[in-house]
């Protein structure tokens, strides 16, 4: 009896262990990063180093909200164009998670709901067309900016955006309105709805946690993507986040502790989705890979 | 819209009978438009315009680029040369250098992942005191952008003020500052590392999930054969995982094949030529020597390997019957 006690309290101990171990990896790197927008860069440069910040400090965030105040610092540039770029980025992926959300609705309703032949082809190419690196599109997708006049625009951004993420969001919707019931369409008909008001009023509010798990699946990836915004954008009229922020990172007279705030800043929008929207993270990857 | 496939028309044929059968009002079916393939044109055309012009037409387009001379440091040549460039790749030096560092990066992280993904998978499926926050905690990884995660290593394994450097020290593991990322190998697995880090918590969310579905009565029928623990983890946990495992292995690598942001904030391909993948060169050929249509060639052989590892992918999830389009 005592025995299996032991052996349930090493097993316990073990898995503790193991957690543990996990939880410093992921949070190790994450939190020295977070840590050193709390120092003074002397501080933050110190060998070795100051695990904890010895005097704890606002500035660098001061320095994001004022930095023509702070000639001074090595990098204001750079952090003047950080909060500008910050409203570039949730314009561009704002606009790209809502453009999803209507394309994707459309279309995911027909492969739910319709037969219609060249369905399954047109399927795959939507999904194909995802196998493509960025790096290979990028040149002719430039081409076709400049040809329509968006270059250095959000409207380009979120355009671009919108065509790498409307496959997947496609794809979840399908599902989505898979799972609600035909009988609640056919009702909504047969009460004298037309279809469009059918589709506002019944099926889409049924549908809401897809579209919002959809949406936010769209906004990070436009929120995250560097590649893109680097090349089809000149001006801070529509340089996003990751664009100045990787400015930083390649500037090497940027102060580093601003350079880290940048970081920090960014990062701040897709992490509180990530936590607000995560039964949905988990269920949405779920069904991307298992499903196609 | 006339049918002329046969499958096609046998399809719609099963349709008919089906909606047949369950007297629908005429009007209603006529609203709901099973049977009106124009209506869901109309639907994907939004979708279908959008990806045609900034998908389907840059990929064409750079198919066609492919295949010409177009270097932008020679104005005015634009000469049609067949596949003359991906002979020309196929037989430079620099492209297998490339593809040697595209699958040592490819293999060293997948093998983390693997270990990484398996491991987590397996934690997070047992129950103990604070999985929630584990759970919630795996998501960090993966919400952070690229760049930004980039620019977290760089930060970490500075050569002069590192925190790396001030923890190996402080442990005695070395005796004074390293320059991780100025030495090939070295910046070899610190790349590797940095985007293993951002890339394991979709194999363990993945996994995770893949293993809360085995059904409860395998594990039942192996203990009625007289398996212990381990006895169950070796006949229904490791069978069950092989096959989302290959899945997880295949998305891995095309990420893998097409990490760019991480690149260029850490190690920009070098020292040298030490972390300069197929990818990297790609964006160098164009953007560099502004030889676009070498660059289009390079971009179409990452492709075909993506491509190829798809079919694989699509094939493997075909045959388990998860995949229904």
């Amino acid at each position: 009896m005592s025995g299996l006690g032991w052996r349930k309290r090493w097993r316990l101990a073990l898995l503790m262990t193991a957690a543990a171990v996990l939880a410093l990896y992921i949070l190790a790197p994450f939190s020295w990063l977070v840590v050193t927008t709390f120092m003074h860069e002397k501080d933050a440069l110190s060998v070795p180093p100051h695990w904890i910040p010895v005097h704890p400090t606002l500035e660098n965030y001061f320095t994001f909200l004022n930095p023509s105040g702070v000639g001074a610092l090595v990098g204001s540039r750079a952090a003047e164009d950080t909060l500008p770029g910050i409203l570039n980025s949730l314009i561009a992926a704002s606009g790209t998670a809502l453009l999803n959300v209507i394309l994707g609705a459309l279309a995911g309703y027909s492969f739910a709901r319709l037969r219609f032949r060249g369905q399954r082809s047109l399927l795959m190419i939507y999904l194909g067309s995802r196998m493509v690196p960025g790096i290979a599109l990028i040149i002719p997708l430039y081409l076709v900016v400049r040809m329509l006049g968006l270059l250095d625009t959000l409207p380009a951004l979120a355009l671009t955006y919108l065509t790498f993420t409307l496959p997947f969001t496609i794809w979840l919707l399908k599902s989505y309105f898979q799972g609600i019931p035909r009988a609640v369409e056919e009702a909504a008909l047969v009460d004298g709805c037309t279809w469009p008001q059918m589709l506002f009023k019944v099926l889409l509010p049924m549908a809401k946690p897809g579209l919002a798990g959809a949406a936010m699946f769209a906004f990070m990836t436009a929120w995250n993507d560097y590649l893109f915004a680097v090349i089809l954008t000149n001006t801070m009229a529509s340089k996003t986040v990751t664009v100045v922020v990787a400015g930083f990172a390649t500037d090497v007279t940027t102060a580093r502790t601003l350079m880290t705030t940048g970081g920090v800043l960014a990062v701040i929008p897709p992490l509180v989705l990530a936590f607000l929207f995560r039964k949905f993270v988990v269920e949405g990857l779920t069904a991307g890979a298992v499903k196609g | 819209m006339a049918v002329t496939a046969e499958a096609g028309s046998s399809r719609q044929r099963g349709w008919r009978e089906i909606a047949g059968r369950r007297q629908r009002p005429l009007r209603m079916r006529r609203a709901l438009s099973y049977e009106n393939p124009s209506f869901a044109y109309l639907l994907n055309a939004p979708a279908i315009f959008a990806i045609g012009l900034l998908v389907v037409f840059p990929i064409i387009d750079s198919a066609w680029l492919s295949l010409h001379h177009y270097d932008l440091m020679q104005p005015r040549t634009f000469t049609f040369v067949g596949f003359a460039n991906f002979a020309a790749i196929l037989g430079s030096s620099e492209f297998w250098a490339a593809f040697v560092v595209t699958a040592e990066f490819t293999c060293f992280a997948l093998l983390l992942l693997t270990l990484l993904g398996v491991g987590g998978a397996l934690l997070l499926s047992t129950p103990f005191p604070g999985r929630g926050v584990l759970r919630v905690l795996i998501l960090i990884p993966w919400a952070i952008p690229p760049v930004v995660n980039g620019l977290m290593w760089q930060w970490i394994y500075d050569p002069k003020v590192g925190v790396l450097n001030g923890l190996l020290k402080a442990l005695g593991l070395i005796s004074h500052y390293q320059g991780w990322l100025s030495e090939p190998t070295g910046a070899l697995i610190a790349l590797v590392s940095a985007h293993v880090w951002s890339m394991f918590p979709l194999a363990v969310i993945l996994l995770a999930g893949s293993l809360a579905r085995i059904p409860e009565e395998l594990y039942d029928a192996a203990r009625i054969d007289g398996s212990d623990e381990i006895g169950l983890f070796r006949h229904v946990t490791l069978p069950w995982l092989a096959q989302p495992l290959l899945v997880v292995l295949i998305i891995e690598t095309v990420y893998a094949l097409h990490a760019f942001d991480v690149i260029y904030v850490l190690t920009s391909g070098g020292p040298g030529t030490a972390t300069t993948t197929l990818t990297w060169q790609t964006f160098l050929t164009t953007f560099q020597n502004l030889n676009f249509g070498r660059g289009d060639a390079y971009a179409w052989l990452i492709s075909l390997i993506t491509v190829g590892l798809s079919v694989i992918y699509f094939q493997a999830l075909y045959h388990r019957g998860e995949f229904e389009a």
